[in-house]
């Protein structure tokens, strides 16, 4: 039966052409704004790293002195000082980790025709790679020994490997950074976490970097930070080794705790840590926290996902609902003019379930093509958003599944809408219509 | 096979009520072609639209064939209208964007044939009232008869025990009238029951028994067989 409603449904369409145009212009219009939202939404919240976000941890400490509080969520400040960046790093019960640092250079191609440009750079642990699961064209990620010992390597993007190499294998070539070269021990494919969920505080929605240097080189190259800076502390810094020594938090740090029993350990490390820095006159708090997260709770503490962002999604499901309010009227206008063919088809044997699902089947068939119009209009409002907001460039692609919320969204709303419409139909006695058609 | 006792039916509005039947009493045999006649406003196409169980009664028993339609569901009583009662109507009631084809399709779909022994009764039903070489033709390409017979063939595709005619020469002219009327009766000596309300009496008088209404009561009961024999004779 369903094949004969969908066929039925179409000739009713080509019958009520008008009507059935604007049902489809109000369901697209509405499921287009939803969308658009939605999509944004969706992005920004989603698990960049299903099965494995679970199991890579933020790392925060509260060393602010007594009577002051970061302004981050929670009281935690964002970031680390490198005294204890590096204290911490020496533990080994994460199965892996990485420091992390958002810094830059001048590169200076050899390639003639090109002039001198910035790019930035994430200065983090060898292990980051493999955490985060950033996938390789070429060579690999440095080896071990270098998260300790200084070694002028890099790995780069994609994209700066076709600028500079023309996407040639450039694996143990040099690249001149800030008048230093660098050997190249490996380039990325093209990696864009949507949000840049492994630095969100300095840019959820920020460019990936196109240097990937060792953690190791800070204290060597004396590598400034090209993110934020937080200070709580009145500190004069003389040289680089003061600010390494220093109260600055600007660095984050990266664990993998690959059980539960390993993330208990290591909470009771952190506090076991805070305790023996005491002695040493820091974390002068007596309830000084410390506090692990994993990758969705970080992008969650960070508000990834601004209220204004829940605020616009909660409106644009108003705006749906108003559409659909309108799609009730022009279902009951267009189900009304249809009673006599119903009183007929129920004098025919039809029952009252029979009408009803026909009448569902056919505002599914508009749905559909509402949601076809919707994913259409819901494009070019995505392009709208992408033209006015550059930080938002990748968030602005649907994958399979938000398509598929679209239709989903525009069949149900439209079922939905439908269910009064087909009652009310269904209910209609048939024998008015018998004798007045 | 068709019996009716003391059945009531009352449309009330806020002001008024309308006994459109009053214990309404009637039985009718298998094979029989009944004329149900009686002045605009008497009761006739209510009871036709009962006996269809297009409309519920608020009193009374109503059995069809030994089942009691007034215990049945919706879908009970769809089941049954469907199987067992053709109808025909004045202004033919034809879907006007189906085919030919497809308009005697319906009850057939509703039926749950697969589809070749639709195709096969669909063309015998058309074939029967003569328009089988119309399969694809709208309603609107059709005379007033020839919407009628497709009505006709709609109502006998699924073989039903009974045909309810609600005045089905009534938007013709003489002369279809009659074809149409011969053809009811052809399709009444093949053995299928026919209740035919209609005003008109020369029509009314073709029938084995003439029903008369009024006021929603059975007032008159004539048996015309005898006399039909006669002027046969």
């Amino acid at each position: 039966m369903f094949q004969y409603y969908l066929k039925l449904s179409w000739l009713s369409i080509k019958r009520t052409p008008m009507l059935s145009a604007l049902m489809v212009i109000a369901i697209g219009l509405g499921i287009s704004v939803s969308i658009t939202v939605l999509t944004v939404d969706y992005l920004m919240s989603k698990d960049p790293l299903p099965g494995k976000s679970h199991k890579l941890f933020h790392v925060q400490l509260d060393t602010y002195n007594k009577g002051n509080t970061d302004s981050a969520p929670g009281g935690l400040p964002y970031q680390l000082t490198y005294q204890d960046l590096m204290n911490l790093s020496r533990s080994e019960i994460p199965s892996k980790q990485s420091r992390s640092l958002r810094s830059g250079f001048s590169v200076i191609p050899e390639k003639v025709g090109l002039t001198p440009f910035s790019r930035s750079a994430r200065v983090i642990d060898n292990d980051f790679f493999e955490m985060f699961k950033v996938p390789f064209l070429f060579g690999s990620p440095w080896e071990d020994e270098v998260n300790n010992k200084a070694k002028k390597v890099v790995v780069i993007a994609k994209r700066l490997n076709d600028k500079l190499f023309d996407g040639e294998n450039s694996v143990g070539k040099t690249i001149n950074l800030d008048k230093q070269l660098f050997t190249i021990v490996g380039v990325i494919d093209t990696w864009e976490p949507t949000p840049r969920f492994y630095d969100v505080n300095n840019g959820a929605f920020s460019d990936t970097e196109q240097l990937f240097i060792p953690f190791s080189l800070i204290p060597v190259l004396e590598l400034p930070s090209w993110g934020s800076n937080n200070a709580w502390k009145s500190e004069v810094f003389e040289s680089y080794e003061d600010k390494l020594r220093s109260e600055t938090m600007w660095l984050q740090y990266w664990v993998q705790l690959d059980t539960k029993a390993k993330q208990e350990e290591y909470r009771e490390f952190l506090a076991g840590y805070v305790e023996q820095q005491r002695p040493l006159g820091r974390f002068e708090k007596e309830d000084a926290k410390t506090d692990i997260k994993d990758v969705v709770q970080w992008m969650e503490n960070n508000r990834v996902v601004s209220d204004d962002n829940s605020v616009l999604v909660g409106l644009s499901f108003m705006f749906l609902a108003v559409c659909m309010l309108n799609t009730i009227a022009l279902l009951l206008a267009k189900y009304l003019k249809r009673a006599p063919e119903v009183g007929v088809r129920r004098a025919l044997g039809a029952s009252k379930l029979e009408i009803f699902t026909q009448h569902i089947v056919d505002v599914g068939l508009i749905g559909l093509a509402g949601g076809a119009l919707g994913l259409l209009l819901g494009q070019l409002g995505l392009l709208g958003v992408k033209s006015l907001y550059a930080n938002y460039e990748r968030l602005v692609n649907m994958d399979l599944t938000l398509i598929a919320t679209a239709i989903g969204l525009a069949i149900g709303a439209s079922i939905i809408a439908g269910l009064y419409p087909a009652w009310l139909i269904c209910r209609t006695n048939p024998s008015i219509y018998l004798k007045t058609q | 096979m068709l019996k009716m006792n003391n059945i009531k039916k009352v449309f009330r509005t806020d002001l008024v009520e309308t006994h459109a039947l009053r214990d309404f009493s009637l039985q009718v045999e298998e094979k029989e072609f009944v004329a149900v006649t009686g002045p605009s406003g008497s009761g006739k196409t209510t009871f036709l639209n009962i006996t269809g169980m297009l409309e519920t009664f608020d009193g009374g028993v109503y059995e069809l064939d030994n089942e009691d339609v007034s215990k049945l569901n919706d879908k009970q009583r769809s089941r049954l209208r469907n199987e067992k009662i053709g109808f025909i109507f004045q202004s033919f009631n034809l879907i006007p964007d189906l085919n030919l084809f497809d308009n005697v399709d319906v009850p057939l779909r509703y039926r749950g044939f697969n589809a070749k022994e639709r195709k096969q009764r669909i063309e015998n039903a058309l074939e029967r009232v003569g328009l089988s070489a119309r399969l694809k033709h709208l309603p609107s390409q059709l005379s007033g008869g020839q919407q009628q017979r497709v009505a006709i063939a709609r109502a006998l595709a699924g073989d039903p025990r009974f045909l309810l005619a609600d005045e089905p020469t009534g938007n013709l002219d003489s002369l279809m009238a009659r074809q149409v009327m011969q053809l009811l009766e052809e399709i009444n000596q093949q053995g299928t029951t026919i209740i035919m309300v209609t005003h008109d009496s020369e029509l009314a008088r073709r029938a084995h028994r003439n029903i008369h209404i009024v006021d929603g009561q059975v007032s008159d009961y004539q048996d015309l067989q005898p006399v039909l024999d006669v002027a046969e004779a």
